[in-house]
């Protein structure tokens, strides 16, 4: 599914945003399952900048704010100017909020599909 | 729905006293301030409810952090302002501990950056809330209710939340909580189970395939398959395994619309 490289770029934007891991602490396996990836879709709507690979595999785990941070990396979006993600086209997901649940509860066809834009888009 | 309307207003009636202090290493002045006390709602947020507190302790705390977001600490952890604050106690204070009021410890300096984030006004509460309760009308109604509800029910719900008013609040929320057309069920029950130091949600139908209305048992199976006994926690009580979910999500959601199920 995903390219070899994109793992790599991940975990190149991982190293360097270590201080941005919220919500990562709670990775004790306990009740919680084994790291598992799943595919997501990355579309960009209004005025959005395009991102030229558009399917990731990432971290179930991983916290929504993880990868705004990230897609602000990719795209050489400034920390402080807004990225917005949307689900469904119709909420944002808290940052803190995990991949996992949003697969969970949102996945079609096998991947999460997220719209983001720079500004805000629905409600 | 809502034929049990004197439980909805039980349910929003909840409050807790809680004692804030402010952490003594902040204290600038020679004389330590008295302790706040306050009784709040369980349904809201600490960000509506502590400007007093703020206003209360500012003037003991070294002027270059006045300025300073203040957060909250239980237990040595920063709370995280966007959980109601009855989520918040019921799955920080262990039932071993259980005393009220509820000591908090209040901050203006070191926000931990990395545990919580920042709110600079309500307005950032505001729309944390609004997502929620977008989010809880896709899983029930494919967000067809609230998508199509006007500014001013989003800002009646909104309001009613922040001023208390259950009777302001519950004029709008109904609609989010009535089963569209035929249906006797919501499609799937909007759910928030928390475990360590976050939260599983996953499609759990109000429903079985052969017809027969879930329960609380059959929500906490479905997500924890391979653990028996598992409690989960609402408001402070712990509700009967064998309650229906449609039921519980009409009465005994979070104005979010969530049923924030803490698991102890």
């Amino acid at each position: 599914m995903s390219q070899p490289d994109s793992n790599l770029d991940l975990q190149e934007a991982e190293n360097s945003l270590q201080s941005l891991s919220i919500a990562q602490e709670g990775d004790t396996p306990s009740l919680t399952i084994n790291k598992q990836k799943v595919d997501i879709l990355l579309k960009p709507t209004g005025n959005a900048p395009i991102m030229k690979k558009k399917k990731w595999t990432v971290d179930s785990d991983k916290p929504i704010g993880w990868i705004i941070e990230f897609m602000k990396k990719y795209l050489k979006i400034e920390s402080q100017e807004k990225l917005f993600l949307y689900v469904n086209q119709t909420f944002a997901p808290s940052p803190d909020q995990t991949v996992r649940n949003l697969y969970d509860c949102y996945s079609t066809e096998g991947k999460l599909v997220l719209h983001y834009c720079k500004t805000h888009a629905w409600g | 729905m809502a034929n049990d309307r004197e439980i909805l207003r039980e349910v929003w009636e909840g409050k807790l006293p809680v004692c804030f202090k402010l952490d003594p290493d902040e204290v600038v002045e020679l004389q330590q301030p008295d302790p706040f006390y306050l009784m709040v709602p369980r349904l809201s947020y600490f960000p509506l409810v502590t400007d007093k507190v703020r206003k209360h302790f500012i003037k003991y705390v070294s002027s270059d952090t006045q300025e300073h977001e203040m957060w909250l600490e239980y237990s040595a952890q920063p709370m995280k302002w966007h959980f109601p604050i009855g989520v918040l106690y019921d799955s920080m204070v262990d039932s071993d501990h259980e005393a009220l009021p509820w000591v908090i410890t209040v901050h203006f300096d070191k926000f931990p950056e990395t545990q919580i984030y920042r709110f600079s006004n309500k307005e950032t509460v505001e729309s944390y809330f609004m997502a929620c309760l977008k989010e809880a009308d896709v899983l029930k109604h494919r967000g067809q209710i609230a998508s199509n509800m006007q500014k001013k029910d989003h800002n009646q719900l909104w309001l009613g939340l922040q001023n208390d008013k259950f009777d302001q609040f519950w004029a709008v929320n109904r609609k989010l909580m009535e089963v569209s057309g035929e249906n006797d069920y919501f499609k799937y029950i909007p759910f928030r189970c928390y475990i360590e130091d976050g939260y599983r949600q996953k499609l759990v139908k109000p429903v079985g395939d052969d017809g027969k209305r879930k329960t609380l048992n059959d929500l906490l199976n479905e997500l924890f398959p391979d653990k028996d006994n598992v409690t989960a926690k609402i408001h402070g009580m712990i509700p009967p395994l064998e309650t229906p979910l449609q039921w519980m999500s009409e009465h005994l959601s979070y104005p979010d619309n969530f049923l924030h199920l803490c698991i102890v």
